[in-house]
């Protein structure tokens, strides 16, 4: 059951312009570094961090930010698919129970930004290899970077998405992101226990992995609070 | 065109507006409460170092980014359950459904810019700031952010009239606005960049040697200029829309 309602959910994005989204997302940041390294690639050389240990931390800087305004755009788009045309009630007059739907919703959403996520790793090892950065390609700490900074993000996917699907009007979800987008550029400011900072990577024991933990145990907390609510809930 | 305007009012006063206008000053807030701001030197006046650190984000991101969502929400009425026919079967030109439209969101921009102005005083009575204040802040940063603005909102609005999600009309808006991160740091590309151009203008201090500083009949040219392109592009795009 579940397989099917992501299927059509993988259907009903088609031709709309969100895979081309995906794709722009990561393109962006690593075109961001182009334009970086093709500027001041002199300055890098002469400071001596010319090698894949900094440029990776330099690809970092902006993944975080561009992964959250994704998550905002993303389950917006998702839940006004149903929104606009008020189907909610169509899906849920199926016989598939509510948490699916939701769950359905979720996982599509996941899949789009691992998809991103890949692609951005790509992306960065091709740019890299390009660069002709200093020592040995650090594929570990590219994956880290890329994956650990997804999954650091998880909980403000959650929240984005419940109030997504609650709100009919779409103008909350997306003022509510563009705060969380603020929160997230100000991340150096913010303290370790706000979700915005996560996707930094960044906390006091200087260890990301510790980031990737919570956001993936508070992100499905979130997710499975988000999902009960919107069960009890009476569609329109 | 009075009347135009008093119906988008009463259709705005039944939306949730309020709270999207309410984020312009919490964005404030937190950028200034939070913030560090003893990274100036001590002979910059305490507002103006608050004003220039709060900017940074405020000018670079916020304001870009919440034109989009305001120009959504002023459409969100037609484009649910075929509003665009409601509408345009009125006796009204479509030109002056655009330009009413347009009005409205530049003062909802106005209002947003007055309420950052507030933020700006409360972060200052809260921090306890001596110095007085420089009513230059006024002039120079709210205004011209708000004319700064004029350019990014028709093309938002023209966003909006083409997409019926408001998340279409918002990845648009972010596609453009991202690249101001690094725009201004260019002294050869920024100064071009239509949404660098709140940046610029919210800047005060009037010190010529700073990198910030860029001439004014530069600024207006650029944000007169590509103001006329959207402006006019969303206008003939709204006079053959088919609704």
């Amino acid at each position: 059951m579940i397989g099917k309602l992501i299927l059509t959910d993988l259907m009903k994005i088609r031709r709309k312009g969100i895979w081309f989204l995906a794709v722009l997302g990561p393109f962006g940041v690593v075109a961001l570094q182009m334009v970086n390294y093709g500027l001041r690639k002199d300055w890098f050389i002469q400071q001596d961090t010319y090698s894949w240990f900094y440029y990776i931390r330099n690809v970092n800087a902006f993944t975080p930010f561009a992964l959250v305004l994704g998550i905002v755009i993303l389950t917006s788009f998702m839940a006004s698919i149903e929104n606009e045309t008020n189907s909610w009630k169509q899906i849920i007059a199926l016989p598939v129970s509510k948490w699916s739907v939701y769950l359905s919703k979720y996982t599509t959403l996941t899949i789009l930004l691992v998809f991103a996520t890949c692609l951005l790793t790509l992306f960065s090892v091709c740019f890299g290899i390009f660069l002709g950065l200093e020592g040995e390609v650090l594929f570990l700490d590219l994956i880290k970077y890329s994956f650990y900074t997804f999954l650091a993000s998880m909980p403000i996917l959650g929240l984005q998405l419940w109030i997504s699907i609650i709100s009919q009007n779409q103008g909350i979800p997306i003022t509510f992101g563009v705060i969380g987008v603020i929160l997230t550029y100000m991340a150096y400011f913010l303290p370790d226990w706000m979700i915005w900072k996560w996707p930094s990577l960044e906390n006091q024991w200087d260890e990301p992995l510790i980031n990737a933990c919570f956001g993936l145990a508070v992100g499905l907390a979130i997710y499975v609070f988000g999902m009960l609510d919107f069960i009890r809930r009476d569609v329109k | 065109m009075f009347s135009l305007l008093q119906s988008e009012w009463f259709k705005l006063s039944k939306s949730n507006i309020i709270y999207i206008l309410l984020a312009g000053p919490l964005v404030g807030l937190l950028i200034g409460l939070t913030g560090n701001e003893s990274i100036f030197p001590d002979e910059v006046n305490q507002w103006t170092g608050a004003l220039l650190m709060m900017n940074l984000t405020y000018a670079l991101l916020f304001l870009p980014l919440i034109t989009g969502v305001l120009a959504a929400t002023i459409c969100r009425y037609e484009h649910q359950a075929g509003g665009w026919k409601q509408l345009l079967s009125l006796p009204v030109t479509r030109g002056k459904v655009f330009v009413s439209k347009y009005m409205l969101l530049m003062l909802l921009i106005l209002a947003i810019q007055v309420l950052y102005l507030g933020s700006l005083l409360v972060v200052g009575l809260i921090h306890g700031y001596t110095d007085a204040f420089p009513m230059e802040i006024v002039w120079k940063s709210i205004i011209g952010g708000w004319v700064a603005t004029l350019p990014l909102v028709a093309l938002q609005l023209w966003m909006s009239l083409l997409f019926k999600s408001f998340a279409g009309s918002f990845a648009v808006n972010v596609i453009f606005t991202l690249p101001t991160i690094l725009a201004i740091n260019s002294e050869r590309f920024g100064p071009y960049y239509p949404w660098a151009q709140p940046v610029f203008m919210m800047n005060v201090g009037g010190d010529t040697s700073s990198t910030f500083f860029i001439p004014w009949e530069q600024l207006l040219m650029v944000v007169g200029g590509s103001f006329l392109l959207f402006f006019i592009g969303g206008f003939i795009y709204f006079q053959r829309k088919a609704v």
